[in-house]
């Protein structure tokens, strides 16, 4: 007479590590980039030779898409300057914060190394391309609208700008980001 | 293809219909924002005060707020008018709340309960932190903003810390914490949502 065989000893239950292990790995890489990152651009040395002559391109740009615009500006090192108004493109307004956010959590979300390098091309473009905009709305404002200006330049503009990187970084995610632990199912043989 | 579902308006791509959401959500987020502004800089004042001074002997910090925005830190062991020190923008801190409201209440296909509990979650973590950053930035005036007070009260080694600990938290994650907190609460959804697709 056989012995019912006894019934399979039960999983233990998983640890918060394993049930978590994708966003807390996500997180923490996050979090670790974006402090390097920060610590990175802080330092003097990359701040005079990187830093600051990318925020006179920035500036430079700015005032350059205002003259188009018919703004009559000129530039004055960062200072873009007009009749009736002017404005310093300092770290802080050169999209930079936003960019590395944006790179950190392209870096640390699991894609291929391939994804990554397209997200972190497109979104430099991106975010870019949206900091101009910031650049030359807030000279506007501070020309036709003046009391709008500080809250326009700390709130609005930094949300805004702080928004695409998230929304673009989510598109990256969505459509772009190959997961590289997910292969490729092959074709059954009948 | 025949059997297959097709997909009604109000299944549309997921990145779609978050930046639809986010839009709706985002005026109202900035209406309540302004609203609890005067309200909530005065409780960081008081919060930002008690941490402060207790951790400091003797207890000398006075944190005051000014026409709404502004907050003045004080030492009564200083001379000078009431002890003023320095005077920094306290709305500037926690204006990426609005983007926190925003981010919690536009996710799609999350149960409106649990949207509102996590942000619940969110807005408390939220608290906790600019409370520390309000901290941090009191240390930062004393050890770096005073001249020769700050040089004789404080040494190269904590001069660095107190303006490397508020310049991280002040800047990449305050501007981060939206969506490191909305990545901690629908990482796994946005996952899911990926794999389904």
């Amino acid at each position: 007479m056989r012995t019912p065989s006894p019934p399979p000893p039960a999983a233990p239950p998983a640890s918060a590590w394993q049930r978590y292990r994708r966003e807390l790995g996500f997180l923490i890489f996050f979090v670790l980039i974006l402090g390097a990152s920060f610590t990175l651009i802080s330092w003097n040395p990359v701040n005079d030779r990187v830093i600051e002559p990318f925020t006179g391109a920035i500036a430079r740009a700015g005032g350059a898409t205002l003259n188009l615009l018919g703004q009559q500006t000129k530039m004055e090192g960062t200072v873009i300057r007009s009749s009736r108004f002017a404005v310093n493109i300092r770290n802080g307004c050169n999209g930079v914060e936003a960019m590395l956010i944006y790179f950190a959590a392209v870096l640390a979300f699991p894609a291929s190394w391939k994804s990554r390098l397209m997200g972190v091309g497109l979104g430099f473009v991106a975010i870019q391309l949206v900091n101009l905009i910031r650049v030359v709305a807030l000279f506007l404002t501070g020309v036709y609208l003046p009391k709008l200006f500080d809250s326009s330049h700390t709130v609005v503009w930094q949300t805004l700008v702080i928004l695409s990187g998230v929304l673009l970084w989510v598109l990256w995610a969505d459509r772009f980001a190959a997961d590289p632990s997910r292969a490729p199912v092959e074709p059954q043989s009948s | 293809m025949a059997g297959e579902p097709k997909s009604s308006p109000t299944t549309g791509s997921w990145p779609g219909r978050l930046v639809r959401n986010l839009l709706l959500w985002l005026l109202p987020a900035v209406a309540v924002w302004v609203l609890c502004t005067p309200f909530y800089n005065r409780f960081l004042a008081l919060a930002g005060e008690q941490l402060s001074r207790a951790l400091e002997f003797p207890a000398v910090t006075r944190l005051y707020v000014q026409e709404t925005h502004q907050v003045i830190v004080t030492r009564s062991d200083l001379s000078g008018k009431q002890g003023f020190i320095y005077k920094f923008r306290l709305s500037d801190l926690h204006f990426t709340l609005v983007l926190t409201v925003a981010l919690f209440l536009a996710v799609p296909g999350i149960p409106r309960r649990r949207r509102f509990e996590n942000l619940g979650w969110a807005l408390l973590i939220s608290v906790v932190f600019h409370i520390l950053v309000v901290f941090f930035y009191v240390k930062f005036v004393y050890s770096t903003q005073l001249g020769a007070w700050s040089n004789e009260h404080y040494g190269p080694v904590a001069q660095n810390i107190w303006g490397f600990g508020k310049h991280l938290l002040d800047l990449p994650f305050k501007l981060a914490l939206p969506f490191i907190l909305w990545a901690g609460f629908y990482f796994k959804d946005f996952q899911q949502h990926r794999r389904r697709a």
